[in-house]
């Protein structure tokens, strides 16, 4: 029953890695889902470079598998379908001149007190 | 066998199918089932790396997961196509979690569960050409590309 044990709980992943780097997005995005596939509550943090890739029409222009059509906004998207929360850095938000209506939809913007609140309250936090 | 290749994806008549879900159901008995990934289901995955299944003894509500699996694309949940209790699991996907690909209604089956109120679960699901209607209007609505299957895949014809 041990996979049934971790049901429940609580993970959060801090992504700091934006569309400079393609390669350092999918992973913890994958890493996201499988959480959210076992029936584990996930949450991504992006903050510093990571913030970039939540501006609307930034994510669809980094492609991650030339074989496919999948950009990085395919796996947000996918990240959300799979009931992953996105949230993002106000303080990064300003660190890269974005405003709350430049967000892609779905992503909510926390302040910094928050993050501390939510790495002290998750079960474990993997960061990136 | 009575089957339908709608793009290639093959749809077995008489499995019981959540369409949404991608997963069959095959009735063993009055409260016994058998349950998989259908062939659309491998298709959208891909070769699938890994199959990890919840314990013997797990309860399951409707749409909660029994597996997860993973391919080098994709990531997600086995969501269960009726309530009840796992009372066995597919062992040999531990170390052939492709299984799931090339024999998605037989040698790759997931897992079986006992389910009290089966007659009522088994309302929601579709069956014979329901199914095959169903599956056809999905594959068109979703755009979802023809199957492929790996080599040494089961055949139908």
């Amino acid at each position: 029953m041990e996979d049934q044990d971790h049901e429940g709980k609580k993970i959060l992943v801090i992504q700091t890695h934006g569309v400079a780097t393609p390669t350092r997005t999918y992973s913890p995005l994958f890493y996201a889902m499988a959480a959210a596939a076992m029936e584990m509550e996930v949450m991504v943090w992006f903050t510093m470079d990571g913030t970039n890739q939540l501006k609307k029409g930034e994510a669809e222009k980094v492609q991650l598998d030339k074989s496919s059509n999948v950009t990085l906004k395919t796996m947000l998207e996918m990240a959300m379908d799979s009931e992953v929360e996105l949230r993002v850095c106000q303080q990064s938000l300003e660190l890269w001149d974005m405003k709350p209506e430049d967000l892609i939809d779905g992503v909510e913007i926390l302040g910094a007190t928050s993050i501390i609140d939510l790495s002290l309250s998750y079960d474990h936090v993997m960061y990136f | 066998m009575a089957h339908e290749n709608i793009k290639g994806c093959i749809v077995l008549k008489e499995l019981y199918y959540n369409v949404e879900h991608n997963t069959w159901v095959k009735v063993i008995d009055d409260n016994t089932v058998v349950i998989g990934m259908t062939d659309i289901a491998q298709n959208l995955a891909g070769p699938i790396l890994h199959a990890k299944t919840k314990a013997v003894g797990t309860m399951r509500r409707l749409g909660k997961p029994i597996a997860t699996v993973e391919s080098g694309k994709y990531v997600g949940p086995v969501k269960s196509p009726v309530a009840g209790e796992i009372t066995k699991t597919n062992e040999n996907l531990a170390n052939d979690a492709q299984l799931i690909n090339r024999s998605p209604y037989k040698d790759g089956w997931v897992v079986e569960m006992k389910s009290d109120n089966l007659a009522e679960e088994m309302k929601v699901l579709v069956t014979g050409d329901e199914a095959v209607a169903a599956y056809k209007e999905k594959i068109e609505n979703d755009n979802i590309e023809a199957c492929k299957h790996l080599e040494g895949s089961d055949t139908y014809d």
